[in-house]
């Protein structure tokens, strides 16, 4: 008697194969995500020389970043679960851990779309050309602050059940990240805001990605907010799957 | 050498067996026994408890499911159904118990288990962004079955769903959800098909239906088992029973041995509503009739 078990290898292809369709058939998400900085980079056109262009494209991509871990990640994941979409893989005889690897995968490739249309719309709208190693530490950076606000998606559906709450709470975590993110490292809400958005996620993200574009530029601070970031998508990821339960009832 | 010979053979019986060879579908295995594994049993549930917190669902619950059999699972609302069923399904592990599919312990050797099972969820769903020719692509790849597209074009005839190939499934009516759902559950043709309600919110057409193909299922050598509220569906399709009631099993036999046992319970014969003993009048009187949550 035997018992057909299919390749892990094959079974982490076909479930990455059909969430790829589903997030194609999703692209008014998708285009929502890429929205936000590329607004961002066509309005701040006139203060790029002030602000510095690897600034601008650090704070485009860190806004889209945010989007996708969690817009993107947290609500189809949360979504999923409640339909049962999960339990359904659950019961078939492919490793659990491969039915998540699948969807990271696909957030993944979303992680390095955003990066290149920012990288694509500075380039052709605001003329921001960065060296090759920039554009390479740039993608790296993209990579690591992506894992962490997949990890924050991640806790936030660790923590709420309901798909409906993950919603709402998941736009109310981007508002507040953009709004108090952006205003705080200008300064605007103070030098004690700023201080702290600086160590934030955001803020040590956005810190990352502007320094590996400028190589050059990178110091002590940069690494510290490298290992604050990475600190960070432990800590949340660890939280995400300790909290995560594979069915909302 | 004949003496040496069945001492070997007699070892290899005993013993885990565990062959694994590689092929271009997936990887395929020698079933493992695991002693006692009697291979006419194709589920064995032993002593299963179950615990939510503090509230035991389950209490020490066994029963088998012969080679071919369709067996039902019955019990009020509550009574511990669908717990027992996920924990066969692997997707609850039990406090203790042991649950062997096939040969292989869920808990143990779970990819094995599931490769062996085809399960029908009381409450699932597919990605909605996915056709019915999609979801049936996924799921017949990820159980290692390869699917030509006239194979498919067959499935699909078969279901009468060749024209809503590329349908969402949220687009289809319940009982086409519920055959593409049936569909996915046997397409691998597994030694064991569990369905949790499976014909709940069904016209009587569809369900009619629905039990032709489970009766097909089982001539085929697959064995079922099912949950449902339906005594009139647990006497036509059934070939044996368990009913359980505050996560124990109450009583297990086939519909009618169980009917000509307790026709003359007094609590069965006060449940009687037109004089003839009937499985509903059989269970009421063994669950009471008070109204569960």
């Amino acid at each position: 008697m035997q018992t057909i078990i299919p390749n892990t290898g094959t079974a982490l292809a076909t479930l990455f194969r059909y969430d790829l369709v589903t997030q194609w058939r999703n692209r008014r998400s998708v285009l929502l995500v890429l929205l936000v900085p590329v607004i961002i980079l066509i309005s701040w056109k006139g203060i790029i020389d002030k602000m510095g262009g690897a600034y601008v494209l650090a704070t485009c991509i860190t806004i889209g970043l945010t989007a996708i871990g969690l817009m993107g990640y947290s609500i189809s994941i949360a979504r999923d679960r409640d339909k049962g979409v999960f339990q359904r893989l659950r019961v078939a005889p492919v490793p659990t851990w491969s039915i998540m690897m699948s969807r990271l995968l696909v957030q993944l490739g979303m992680i390095l779309l955003t990066t290149t249309v920012v990288f694509v719309v500075g380039y052709k709208v605001d003329s921001i050309l960065l060296s090759p190693l920039g554009y390479a530490l740039g993608y790296l950076a993209a990579l690591a602050g992506g894992a962490m606000y997949l990890g924050l998606g991640q806790m936030i559906v660790g923590l709420l059940k309901n798909a409906e709450t993950v919603n709402s709470a998941t736009r109310l975590v981007y508002f507040v990240f953009i709004m108090v993110g952006m205003f705080g490292e200008m300064g605007i809400l103070g030098n004690q805001f700023k201080t702290a958005v600086h160590w934030s996620p955001y803020g040590t993200v956005n810190r990352i990605l502007a320094a590996s574009m400028q190589p050059a530029t990178w110091n002590s601070t940069a690494s510290l907010a490298l290992l604050a970031t990475l600190g960070y998508a432990v800590v949340f990821s660890f939280l995400g799957i300790k909290w995560f339960k594979w069915n909302s009832r | 050498m004949e003496t040496i010979q069945n001492l070997f053979l007699q070892i290899l019986k005993n013993q885990k067996v565990n062959t694994v060879e590689t092929t271009a579908a997936g990887i395929t295995s020698t079933q493992i026994s695991e002693p006692p594994y009697d291979e006419a049993l194709v589920l064995q549930v032993a002593n299963v408890t179950i615990f939510y917190g503090s509230f035991q669902a389950v209490r020490d619950v066994s029963f088998e499911v012969k080679g071919g059999e369709i067996f039902g699972l019955l019990g009020p609302n509550g009574a511990g159904k669908t717990s027992t069923l996920s924990a066969v399904e692997g997707l609850l592990k039990p406090k203790s118990g042991t649950i062997v599919v096939s040969g292989f312990n869920i808990n143990k050797k779970p990819l094995q288990a599931r490769a062996n099972m085809g399960v029908q969820l009381q409450a699932t769903s597919f990605q909605p962004e996915l056709n019915v020719k999609e979801i049936i692509q996924l799921f017949a790849s990820i159980y290692g079955v390869s699917l030509t597209t006239e194979k498919l074009h067959t499935i699909l005839k078969d279901i009468k769903l060749d024209e809503a190939a590329n349908k969402r499934y949220g687009q289809l009516s319940g009982g086409q959800q519920q055959r593409v759902s049936l569909v996915i559950a046997t397409i691998h043709n597994p030694k064991l098909v569990l369905l949790d309600e499976p014909t709940t919110g069904l016209d009587p057409q569809s369900r009619r239906q629905l039990w032709e193909r489970l009766e097909n299922l089982r001539d085929n050598g697959s064995s079922i088992l099912l949950t449902t509220h339906s005594m009139e569906e647990a006497e036509a399709v059934c070939d044996r029973i368990a009913i359980i009631d505050h996560g124990q099993v109450i009583a297990i036999d086939t519909p009618q041995a169980l009917i000509e046992k307790h026709k003359n319970d007094p609590e069965v014969i006060r449940a009687s509503r037109k004089g003839k003993i009937t499985l509903e009048d059989v269970f009421i009187g063994l669950t009471g009739r008070t109204v569960r949550a």
